[in-house]
């Protein structure tokens, strides 16, 4: 008895699906849609997590030594900053580094490499390259670094330290925004999604208000009345992240080259992205559309089935 | 069959449908229900049926007190009870056979006992050869004739026919009569709801009369008296 029902559950959930096809392909769209929208808001948004993660990572403060800096002083200098834990990595760069740096970043400019080569010496002295953990942590290191015993052999001008400073708070605090815009972006585009697919879903159920109301005339209980409905939601649910599943990724390999051409060396391969949260996003987004569909339906269903 | 005890129906803000009803049908009776529009003989059908509840009074239905059914068991009751509208109610996107079978179907019946079951009551109100037409495809007499088979398949005690006849010519009035008489002949009551003079008068059987919420006419082989 419980199976021949499920079976005739599973039945009508089909015949209805097929019977209203138009309805149905309608839904499934507009579901699609709604997830294929979150979907590239969230991929957007875990870009420009990678391109904050990997501009923080990129922020590094150069302090320049004296010349009189002897080797010992340097060792302890920078077992000094290592042993902090604010600091990720402290290291020496020669002034030949400094100067091959120099010529790299100026390579496409003439005039600056020629007037480095018109000098008889190496202009640059040793510096002392810090990257942290948190941008947040720079004024840890400013104390530090402040400490008398190192201002012999460190050439620290407070304005150069404090415009790093302020460089790199205002990065900080730039990715909260960003971060904050975001998510109040992501939630008011969720929020409009649930709506449409809620409403669609309403309108499904409209059309079959007065299937309701037979089913409950000859004696069909509400659970029976219901459960079809449920069913269809799921389908409609499965159907949509496999159109999501088709579209996405050739969706992704079109927009890839621009997202490069925008971000440069902060960019992100999306489907390597995707490929490595598949279950995450996908599960994420049939768990939501599962619910939304299936509580959609139930909500909708529940105006007709008490009558 | 049916017992109504004191019901009142009331509708808010201002409205009685029914006031302090009284009636008894006994099982195997053919009662028509008669009197103008409005006058509450659709309110009582609902009440019998379940699909409303009395404000006062108290209902019996082959021996069962639904004055204050459970939701949970309303299904129950209707699988007792065959109902046929004026407005047929049938499902567009389903055949004749579909529509038959959807009452068992949904009741859980298993497959064979469909099979048995409904070309016996499409014999019965003639549209075996037509089990497998769209309620389209029919005609008004036709499609009504499917609702009564649908409410014959759970082989019920009681039908209530609410206007059955509203829609269709004389011809097709006539024979839908005919097959409430033949199912009635078998020993199933029949409550008919009608305002059509000429089928009161021809069937010669026991006739209420409401009016403004009231009986005020209970007749054994009573006419249309309005």
């Amino acid at each position: 008895m419980f199976l021949v029902e499920v079976a005739r559950v599973f039945k009508f959930a089909f015949q209805s699906f097929f019977r209203n096809f138009w309805l149905s392909v309608v839904t499934v769209a507009i579901i699609a849609l709604s997830l294929f929208s979150i979907s590239f808001l969230l991929m957007i948004n875990i870009l420009t997590q990678h391109v904050l993660t990997v501009v923080k990572d990129r922020t590094q403060v150069y302090i320049d030594l004296t010349s009189q800096a002897t080797a010992d002083q340097i060792t302890i200098l920078l077992d000094e900053l290592n042993k902090l834990p604010a600091v990720k990595e402290a290291v020496f760069v020669t002034p030949e580094q400094t100067l091959e740096n120099f010529k790299e970043r100026h390579k496409d400019n003439p005039l600056m490499i020629e007037s480095i080569e018109a000098l008889d010496k190496n202009p640059f002295t040793g510096s002392v390259k810090i990257s942290v953990h948190e941008i947040a942590d720079f004024p840890v290191i400013l104390n530090e670094l402040s400490r008398s015993d190192y201002s012999p052999f460190l050439e620290i001008e407070d304005q150069e330290f404090t415009e790093s400073k302020l460089l790199v708070e205002r990065i900080s605090e730039y990715s909260q925004k960003i971060q904050r815009v975001f998510f109040f972006i992501s939630l008011v585009f969720i929020i409009i999604s649930i709506l449409v697919v809620f409403n669609t879903i309403q309108i499904g159920i409209y059309t079959h208000r007065e299937e309701i109301g037979i089913m409950k005339l000859v004696g069909a209980s509400n659970k029976f009345v219901r459960s079809p409905f449920l069913i269809e939601g799921f389908m409609y649910s499965l159907l949509s992240i496999i159109i999501l599943l088709i579209l996405i990724y050739p969706f992704l390999t079109f927009i890839q080259p621009y997202i490069n051409n925008f971000f440069k060396e902060y960019t992100l391969n999306l489907t390597i992205a995707l490929n490595q949260n598949f279950f995450t996003v996908l599960g994420t987004e049939l768990l939501v559309a599962v619910i939304i569909t299936t509580s959609s339906s139930f909500l909708a269903i529940r105006r007709y089935i008490n009558k | 069959m049916i017992k109504v005890k004191n019901v009142t129906k009331f509708y808010k803000p201002d409205t009685y449908a029914l006031k302090k009803v009284n009636l008894d049908i006994a099982p195997g009776e053919f009662v028509s229900i008669v009197g103008q529009s409005g006058t509450g003989k659709t309110s009582l059908i609902k009440l019998i049926i379940a699909e409303e509840k009395p404000t006062e009074g108290q209902i019996i239905v082959g021996g069962w007190d639904i004055t204050n059914i459970h939701p949970r068991e309303v299904p129950f009751l209707r699988r007792q009870i065959g109902v046929v509208f004026q407005d047929y109610k049938l499902l567009q996107k389903k055949t004749v056979f579909e529509n038959v079978a959807f009452a068992l179907e949904t009741c859980g019946s298993p497959r064979k006992k469909i099979e048995n079951v409904i070309p016996q009551v499409l014999k019965i109100v003639g549209l075996e050869e037509k089990f497998d037409r769209y309620p389209f495809q029919l005609s008004g007499g036709e499609q009504q004739r499917v609702v009564i088979a649908r409410s014959l398949v759970h082989k019920p005690k009681l039908i209530v026919a609410d206007e059955p006849t509203g829609n269709l010519d004389s011809i097709n009035t006539r024979e839908i009569i005919d097959l409430l008489k033949k199912i009635n002949e078998l020993g199933t009551t029949v409550v008919l709801v009608t305002h059509d003079r000429e089928v009161v008068n021809n069937l010669k059987r026991r006739v209420i009369t409401v009016d403004d919420g009231q009986i005020i006419s209970d007749q054994n082989k009573g006419r249309y008296v309005l």
